[in-house]
C-alpha cells in the first residue's frame, strides 16, 4: 500500500470508517442502469479478493501445522517448512521498524514545523516524498551497491535490513507528513499565541493529535515492507538457509522469497508449500495492517 | 537548510535539542534519497561510456551477457508498458466504477463491508499474486486459448490489473469525495438525472483526481516485479501476442542472478542503467500524479 494512499484516507478524527461522510443521495440510489453497473463492478472486485483467499487456503489446507511453522527447508516437501524464512522476515522488519521509523517521524515534523518555505525546501522535500513512488526492487538494486558490495556485508540479514529500511523510510514521511498536515493551523497558533515554544506546540499539541495517523501510516508502511520479496531476491535471498537466522550476520532468507522460490518448483507438492507460505505471509500483513488501525482507535480514543 | 523564523526563541536548551533532532533526521532522509540517486546515476554514467546511448535505445535486443552484446532497452520498456497499459485497462473502468458505487450508490453498511474488502486486496503482497498468477489463472487461461505459454503477458495483465485496482477505486473515490455535494445538489435540482449529474457534473470536476489516481496506479504496474516475473518469464522480446512470455524491466533485475555478474563488468553496470530508467519513470510518473492530485508537499493549509 502506498503512503500517499494510505496517507490520504487518515481522517483527522474518530473511528475507522466515518471518513468522507457524504450519506449517499437517495435520487442516485433509484437511479437504475449505471447503480447496477457499478454495483456489478463492486461485486467484481470483492470476489476477486474471496476468490484470491479461497484459493490460497485450499491449496494450503494438507500443509498448515506447528510443524511448518517451525520447520527448515526441505529438498522433501513432506518435511518442508518456513522457520527460518519466517524468523528472517520478523528480523528485518523488526530492524526496518526501528531504523526508519523514528527518522522518518522526525523528518516529516521537521518539515513540516521547522522548514522554511523555501522553493529549495519544497523541492528536496517532494523529491524525498516521491522517493515513496520509486518501486521496490529499485531499492534492492541500491542496497546491493551501498551495502552487500559497498559496505561488504553480503547476502546477511543485516544488508536485507538495510535495504527495507531504505525502502520504508520515504512512505514513513509521507504517511506521518500527511498526519500531521491534517492537524487543525488553529491549534498552532492558539498554543504559539499562549506563548509556547515551538517544541511545547510540537509536543503537547501536533504530535498527539497526529499520532493516531502516524502509528496508522508507520504500521501500513512496515506491512508493506514485511511484504517485499523484489529488493530481498536482488541483493541475494537464499531459499535454502536450514536453521533461524539469530543474529544479523546470518544469512539472508525471508518468507516472500521463500514463497517466490517454491512458487517457480513445478511440482505440485511445493506449489501446496508456497500456499502455505503465502497464507502465513499475508496474515502477518494483516495483523500488521488491523494492528495499526486498532492502535489508532486506542490513541484517537486517549486524544479527546 | 538553516531556517529559522522570527518567533522570539525560547532559551530552553530542550528547545534547541528537539530542533537539532528533527534537523538531524530530515537531513538523515534526504541522505538515503540521495545516496539511492547517486549509485544508480555513477554505476549508469559508466554503462554510458561503454555503450553510446543511441545504442541503448535503438538495438532490438537485450542480451548483456552474449558473446557478442545487445544494449537495446526497447523490448524491456516495450514489455513493461505493454504489461502496464494492460493492467490500467482492467483496473480503470473496475475501480472507478467501484468507487462511484461506493460513493454514491452503496448504503453504508455495503460501503463498509467492500471498503474493508477492497483495503484487504490492497494488502495482498506482490509476491501471493505472482504465485495465483502462475498457478491458476495462467492454467484457467489455457482452457480458453489452449497454445497459450506456460509465460504469458495476459496473464500477468489480468493480475496486476487486480493489483492496482484497490489504488485506482480508493483514490477515485477520494477524488469523488472531493467534489462539492452541492454540485450534484444543483443538477438535481435543475430537473437533471443522476446518470446526468454523474457524467456531466460530478466526473469532469473530479477529472483531475481521477487522472492523478490512475497515474500513481499505473507507475505501481510499471514498477511491480513479482507478479510479472513469475507470471511473464523472462525472455526478452518484442511481440504483440499477449500469450507469449516477454520480460519487464523489474522482471530482468530481479532475475538477474547477481551471484554470476562481478562489480566492473559491462553487465554489472547495464543493471543499472536499467534501475535507472525504471527510476526515472516511476519518479515521475509519481510526481505527477502527486501534483495533479493537488498534493503539495508543504505549506497546505490545515484542514
Amino acid at each position: 500500500m502506498t503512503g500517499s494512499r494510505g496517507g490520504a484516507r487518515v481522517p483527522a478524527t474518530g473511528a475507522a470508517g466515518e471518513d468522507l461522510g457524504t450519506e449517499p443521495m437517495k435520487a442516485f440510489r433509484s437511479d437504475g442502469a449505471i447503480g447496477a453497473v457499478c454495483s456489478l463492478a463492486a461485486s467484481v472486485s470483492i470476489a476477486a479478493a474471496m476468490a484470491l483467499i479461497v484459493i490460497l487456503l485450499v491449496e494450503a489446507r494438507g500443509v498448515l501445522d506447528l510443524g511448518f511453522l517451525v520447520g527448515a527447508p526441505s529438498r522433501f516437501a513432506g518435511q518442508a517448512g518456513i522457520g527460518p524464512a519466517l524468523a528472517g522476515t520478523l528480523w528485518m522488519t523488526l530492524l526496518s521498524a526501528v531504523l526508519a521509523c523514528p527518522v522518518g517521524i522526525g523528518a516529516a515534523v521537521y518539515f513540516a514545523e521547522y522548514a522554511p518555505r523555501t522553493r529549495a525546501t519544497f523541492a528536496i522535500e517532494s523529491a524525498v516524498m516521491n522517493l515513496a513512488g520509486v518501486p521496490p526492487v529499485v531499492f534492492g538494486v541500491a542496497g546491493l551497491a551501498l551495502f552487500v558490495r559497498g559496505l561488504g556485508l553480503g547476502s546477511t540479514i543485516l544488508a536485507g535490513g538495510l535495504t527495507l529500511a531504505m525502502l520504508t523510510l520515504p512512505t514513513v514521511v509521507v504517511t506521518s507528513r500527511e498526519a500531521i498536515r491534517q492537524v487543525p493551523r488553529g491549534v498552532r497558533s492558539a498554543a504559539y499565541a499562549l506563548g509556547a515554544a515551538r517544541w511545547e506546540v510540537i509536543r503537547r499539541q501536533v504530535l498527539p493529535a497526529a499520532a493516531p495517523g502516524i502509528v496508522t501510516g508507520a504500521a501500513l508502511a512496515l506491512a508493506r515492507t514485511a511484504a517485499a520479496a523484489a529488493p530481498l531476491l536482488v541483493i541475494g535471498a537464499a531459499s535454502f538457509v536450514t536453521y533461524a537466522p539469530g543474529t544479523p550476520g546470518d544469512p539472508l532468507t525471508a518468507l516472500p522469497t521463500q514463497v517466490f522460490a517454491w512458487s517457480t518448483r513445478s511440482q505440485t507438492d511445493f506449489a501446496a508449500l508456497a500456499a502455505g507460505a503465502a497464507v502465513v505471509l499475508l496474515a502477518l500483513v494483516l495483523v500488521l495492517h488491523l494492528g495499526g488501525l486498532a492502535l489508532r482507535r486506542r490513541l484517537a480514543g486517549a486524544a479527546r | 537548510m538553516a531556517g529559522r523564523r522570527t518567533r522570539s526563541p525560547s532559551s530552553a536548551p530542550a528547545e534547541r535539542v528537539a530542533g537539532g533532532v528533527f534537523r538531524l533526521c530530515a537531513w538523515l532522509a534526504v541522505a538515503v534519497a540521495a545516496l539511492v540517486v547517486a549509485v544508480l546515476a555513477s554505476e549508469t554514467v559508466l554503462f554510458f561510456t561503454e555503450v553510446p546511448p543511441a545504442r541503448f535505445l535503438t538495438e532490438l535486443a537485450w542480451t548483456p551477457f552474449a558473446e557478442d552484446p545487445r544494449f537495446g532497452i526497447l523490448p524491456l520498456l516495450a514489455a513493461t508498458a505493454q504489461i502496464a497499459a494492460g493492467a490500467a485497462l482492467v483496473a480503470f473502468p473496475l475501480g472507478l466504477l467501484t468507487a462511484i458505487y461506493l460513493q454514491y450508490y452503496a448504503d453504508p453498511r455495503a460501503a463498509g463491508i467492500l471498503t474493508a474488502a477492497v483495503t484487504i486486496l490492497a494488502a495482498v503482497p506482490t509476491v501471493v499474486y505472482g504465485y495465483v498468477a502462475l498457478n491458476f489463472i495462467t492454467p484457467a487461461l489455457r482452457n480458453i486459448w489452449p497454445g497459450i505459454e506456460a509465460y504469458n503477458g495476459i496473464s500477468a495483465c489480468l493480475v496486476v490489473g487486480v493489483m492496482i485496482l484497490p489504488t485506482v477505486a480508493l483514490l477515485s473515490r477520494g477524488a469523488l469525495g472531493a467534489v462539492a455535494p452541492s454540485l450534484a445538489d444543483a443538477g438535481l435540482a435543475l430537473g437533471a438525472s443522476p446518470t446526468g449529474v454523474l457524467v456531466r457534473g460530478i466526473l469532469p470536476a473530479a477529472s483531475g483526481r481521477i487522472a492523478a489516481a490512475l497515474a500513481l496506479a499505473v507507475s505501481r504496474a510499471v514498477g511491480e516485479t513479482m507478479i510479472v516475473t513469475l507470471a511473464a518469464g523472462n525472455q526478452a522480446r518484442l511481440t504483440w501476442s499477449p500469450l507469449e512470455g516477454l520480460r519487464t524491466m523489474t522482471a530482468y533485475i530481479a532475475q538477474t542472478s547477481m551471484g554470476d555478474v562481478s562489480p566492473g563488468t559491462i553487465g554489472y553496470r547495464a543493471f543499472f542503467a536499467v534501475a535507472a530508467v525504471l527510476f526515472a519513470i516511476t519518479f515521475s510518473m509519481h510526481a505527477c500524479g502527486r501534483r495533479l492530485a493537488g498534493g503539495r508537499a508543504g505549506g497546505g493549509p490545515g484542514r
